[in-house]
């Protein structure tokens, strides 16, 4: 995925002598993240697991027991049983355009606050970023009520609509950081070339930006495919669930389903874990300023 | 008004967007929006096939249900209600938290359904009475209940030499003291979410101060500091100190507890019979030749019998919008004794239908019914019989508890403090 | 000139912050007047109390002990994720082989559903057959086995480092992002000055990292703020109380002791408090910042 960019960094790393002690250091490097790794995805590890035990092995082994047999029922059961297949359409339904109707509008006010300040734009950046602090759940009445007035209810739009407003702190707050680190200076010799706001918005700023737009992708779309709060209280429809409702409503008011709930964990967490494989080639050092330079 | 034409430029928005999602369903007539607890494989499948049957008897109708967990079902109906936009019927659990919703004024009495599809002759009395009426009138049709009792490995019993099971409280700790001596421990709770400890605070206290006084207790016309509730502790703390119950009871989900009995590690809990619906579902135990259930014991000789149990039943909103379609699917529920029967079995529950055929039922769960058939009094366990907010402070103080019984009458002090602020006293 | 710059800022605006108006400010409002009344959240009818549940909060102990669980949450979360997440990046932007699996796996945690998770992490600190207690057993440090969500001294710390494990891969990926915007040139530069890697890391790159740092910890505190997810999963705030944060607070007694209008005016408490600590900190920190970039 990242082959031209290892090429040249290997090509630059073989030009130098690399001196024993760097190579040590290397090695321990290595040694030290692969540990670290290992250890770290123990959890997950053990998400795995649960997902691959019927439930009652784990009553009767607990869970790190080495498993008498590697089972799929579990994940057949969450595939065919229940309405995974219109979960996860749901989910990508609300995700999608919420993720970006929420990037967009924090493009739009981060440009603002950072390149086109005015009196008192401090006060309301804090104004912005303060909807971040409130615990959604004190909110869900009047939105409810909101939502039923204008007849949304039981549908994938509130979902999409409370995502892009409550997501505006954070794209607000990332995107003006990034555009401070963006010199006025380039602004100001586009102005100078008779460009409009717009326009540097879109051909000066935004392409600078990659990686900022990068990490608010991943972010809000991980953010916004786990959420169920929203969904379980704005529908009541099986055929408007999202995944995760879904995952939840797996176990019952005297049963257990660790397994399944598992499973079903591990397919939801694809999509988002992709969008992560697929974003992160812009996390990395060199390409994005390269591409601008050519 | 403005917020109104703001939205709907929102919402112009959204769909220039390209964003497709289905128009919600149109009102039929006879539709009936059902929002219920039920959810997990158990509860799902057999409410499924329950409603194919209602479907099946009544072909006009169309029954749209939303299960949602049991922990956010709480939240969830309360913002439906309180955001008027409630579904027709949803389940609840009989007691004080209908009393609750009813005093809101956010239910519709059922009298009439009552006596038109005859509730009273199907229904054992004491059911009739102690869950369906709040304020004189019937608000709930019962749908299952359950009994909590001490479910109890046979082998583990039969291996530390036990031959009889216990009747009375000294019959009790000798059973206790066997199963330490064969190097079990004698009991297992799961109180790590609080609820599972309720029934030795409710049993103990009916088995000595007797249901009348727990009543008062629960409407706060008693004090959590009297003798009655301090004895209680006492005898709790006895089992405790002797080493009978399972070290650390605040880890364990009451599901760990069963696996503690069912391995043969602890010999017996006292729970409510879903946990046969576990056992036998998920762990794979043979009911009557694995396990079984005894009711608990006598303390006091002269105190009115009382068992402890929860009542699953279904309301009818005072906003609901398909009433008469409503009532007749909640009738339906109770009456189709299919139905009843699929449930009890699904849920490993207890069908309220007396015309249930027994036959549907393990050999535990015809324990467990003859021993509630048995008993003068059914009263609801301690988080359905006192109001939520002290049910929250009662729950607190069996935690506490648990971890600590030492501290019990500081517990008591607190949680009558509590009491004060709930019940204004 | 001015006029024209106020109407692409109107024009950019506009629609962000209407929705933001709509979605966010007026359902916080409602909550403002809630807490000013002593509605159950059923009845339809209520009473205005006037300032009395303000008055009742600050006497309330189950608050004070939120308000501190709350507290240490906080720091916590700025040092463990942000520190694990900088170090991380830190490591994998070396341009190591096999970066992106390592990312990858760093991140999963995060795609996971957090209903499974917390399952997990339940597991790993079961006293029986929990893998925590089993290895402190197989390692000769059996003594410090314990029921580690059990016990009031060591439930929150043990669900903080849950949260914690998950939250890494978030700070993780901001800091990556953050260090594509580090020009290599001065790194370069600086070590053709003659600073070895951890002078140049000191006094090269973690400077640059002000703005990426700015949003983790802004994120680790409003988290922490609005901590509930994992504790509900993991404890519920037990045992008795000991590991409720603000959130979980506000939760138990809005929708399971159904005081509505107190738990709003601890929503509005905890809003407050978050305000001033955050405006506080961007404040100074937006100052430091500018002094960099302009």
């Amino acid at each position: 995925m990242n082959d031209a960019y290892r090429l040249t960094s290997d090509a630059a790393t073989q030009q130098k002598v690399v001196p024993l002690q760097q190579r040590v250091v290397r090695l321990t490097l290595y040694a030290l993240l692969t540990a670290l790794v290992l250890i770290y995805s123990i959890p997950a590890f053990g998400v795995i697991i649960t997902s691959f035990k019927s439930n009652g092995e784990i009553a009767r082994h607990g869970l790190w027991s080495a498993p008498q047999q590697i089972r799929f029922d579990n994940y057949r059961e969450a595939w065919y049983d229940g309405n995974v297949k219109t979960y996860t359409i749901n989910s990508f339904k609300v995700t999608v355009p919420a993720t970006i109707i929420s990037i967009l509008f924090g493009v739009l006010t981060g440009y603002v606050l950072s390149k086109l300040p005015f009196r008192g734009s401090q006060a309301l950046f804090i104004f912005i970023v303060a909807g971040m602090f409130y615990p959604p759940q004190i909110v869900l009445i009047p939105l409810f009520r909101l939502f039923n007035e204008i007849k949304l209810y039981d549908t994938l739009y509130p979902m999409i609509i409370v995502h892009s407003a409550f997501g505006l702190s954070i794209c607000t707050l990332l995107m003006r950081n990034f555009f401070a680190t963006v010199p006025n200076a380039l602004r100001e010799a586009a102005i100078i070339d008779g460009a409009n706001e717009l326009q540097i918005l879109l051909k000066v700023m935004l392409p600078l930006s990659l990686p900022a737009l990068a990490v608010l992708a991943t972010l809000q779309f991980t953010w916004i495919w786990n959420d169920f709060l929203w969904p379980l209280v704005f529908t009541q429809s099986d055929t408007k669930r999202t995944i995760m409702v879904g995952i939840i409503t797996m176990r019952g008011q005297y049963s257990v389903a660790w397994g399944v709930q598992g499973a079903m964990s591990v397919i939801a967490s694809l999509p988002t874990l992709f969008i992560f494989v697929f974003f992160q080639r812009y996390f990395i050092r060199g390409l994005t300023l390269g591409s601008v330079k050519g | 008004m403005r917020r109104r034409l703001f939205l709907s430029v929102l919402t112009t928005l959204v769909l220039a967007l390209g964003v497709v999602a289905p128009v919600a369903g149109q009102g039929d007539v006879k539709q009936v929006t059902l929002l219920h607890y039920f959810s997990g494989e158990l509860g799902f499948d057999a409410l499924s096939q329950i409603f194919n049957n209602f479907k099946a008897s009544h072909p006009d109708y169309i029954v749209l249900t939303n299960p949602v967990g049991h922990e956010e079902f709480k939240t969830q109906i309360l913002i439906m209600l309180a955001g008027d936009e409630p579904p027709d019927i949803f389940s609840y659990w009989a007691g004080a938290r209908v009393q609750f919703v009813v005093d809101a004024g956010r239910l519709a009495p059922i009298d009439d359904l009552w006596e038109s599809a005859g509730l009273d002759a199907v229904l054992p009395p004491a059911i009739v009475s102690g869950a369906t009426i709040y304020n004189g009138q019937h608000y709930l049709v019962p749908f299952g209940y359950h009994y909590a009792g001490m479910f109890y490995n046979k082998q583990v019993f039969a291996d530390a030499g036990i031959t009889e099971l216990p009747q009375t409280w000294d019959q009790f700790l000798e059973v206790c003291e066997k199963l330490k001596a064969a190097g079990v421990a004698p009991i297992a709770l799961g109180s790590k979410n609080r609820w599972p400890a309720q029934f030795w605070f409710d049993y103990l206290l009916l088995r000595t101060a007797g249901p009348e006084y727990r009543a008062d207790l629960m409407a706060g016309r008693a004090s959590y500091t009297d003798p009655q509730v301090v004895r209680v502790m006492e005898l709790w703390k006895e089992l405790v100190d002797k080493g009978y119950f399972y070290p650390d009871a605040n880890a364990y989900d009451w599901t760990d507890a069963g696996d503690l009995v069912a391995v043969g590690e602890a010999g017996m809990t006292l729970m409510g019979t879903w946990l046969t619906g576990y056992w036998d579902g998920t762990v794979g135990l043979v009911p009557g030749e694995d396990y079984d259930v005894f009711p608990f014991p006598v303390i006091d000789e002269g105190v009115p019998d009382a068992v402890v149990g929860p009542v699953d039943g279904w309301v009818l909103t005072a906003k609901a919008k398909h009433a008469e379609a409503a009532k007749e699917l909640m009738a339906f529920l109770l009456t189709d004794t299919e139905s009843q029967a699929i449930w009890a079995k699904g849920q490993g529950a207890l069908a309220p239908n007396i015309n249930v055929d027994t036959a549907i039922y393990s050999p535990v769960m015809i324990k467990a019914l003859d021993i509630v058939k048995a008993a003068d009094t059914f009263a609801f366990n301690y988080d359905l019989a006192t109001t939520p907010p002290m049910a929250e402070g009662g729950l607190d103080m069996f935690a506490r508890f648990m971890d600590d019984p030492s501290g019990y009458e500081t517990y008591l002090q607190d949680t009558e403090n509590v009491a004060k602020e709930v019940f204004g006293k | 000139m001015g006029k024209s710059l106020w109407l692409w800022r109107i024009g950019f605006l506009a629609v962000p912050l209407s929705v933001y108006t709509v979605v966010v400010v007026a359902p916080l409002l409602y909550s403002f007047y809630y807490s000013l009344t002593d509605w159950n959240g059923f009845s339809p009818n209520y009473n205005f109390v006037g300032l009395d549940n303000f008055q009742r909060i600050f006497r309330d102990p189950l608050f004070s002990n939120a308000i501190e669980n709350t507290v240490i949450w906080m720091i916590a979360a700025i040092i463990i994720p942000t520190g694990g997440g900088l170090f991380l990046a830190l490591m994998l932007h070396e341009g190591v082989r096999l970066a992106n699996l390592y990312k990858s796996l760093f991140y999963f945690p995060i795609s996971l559903s957090l209903a499974v998770i917390g399952q997990v992490w339940i597991w790993i600190y079961q006293p029986r057959w929990g893998l925590l207690n089993v290895v402190l057993r197989e390692v000769g440090l059996g003594q410090y086995a314990r029921a580690w969500l059990a016990k009031a001294d060591s439930a929150l710390p043990a669900v903080i480092a849950a949260w914690s494990w998950q939250q890494i891969g978030l700070a993780m990926v901001i800091f990556l992002a953050g260090l594509t915007a580090v020009p290599t040139e001065l790194t370069e530069a600086a070590q053709i000055d003659g600073a070895n890697r951890r002078q140049s890391l000191r006094y090269v790159v973690i400077p640059m990292l002000r703005p990426a740092s700015i949003v983790v910890i802004a994120l680790a505190v409003i988290n922490s703020l609005k901590s509930f997810d994992v504790v509900y999963v993991m404890t519920k705030g037990g045992p008795f109380h000991s590991s409720d944060t603000l959130a979980m607070f506000m939760y138990n007694e809005c929708f399971q002791k159904y005081y509505m209008g107190y738990g709003s005016a601890s929503a509005v408490v905890l809003f407050l408090i978050a305000l001033v600590v955050v405006a506080f900190y961007f404040v100074w920190q937006m100052r430091a910042m500018e002094t960099i970039y302009e």
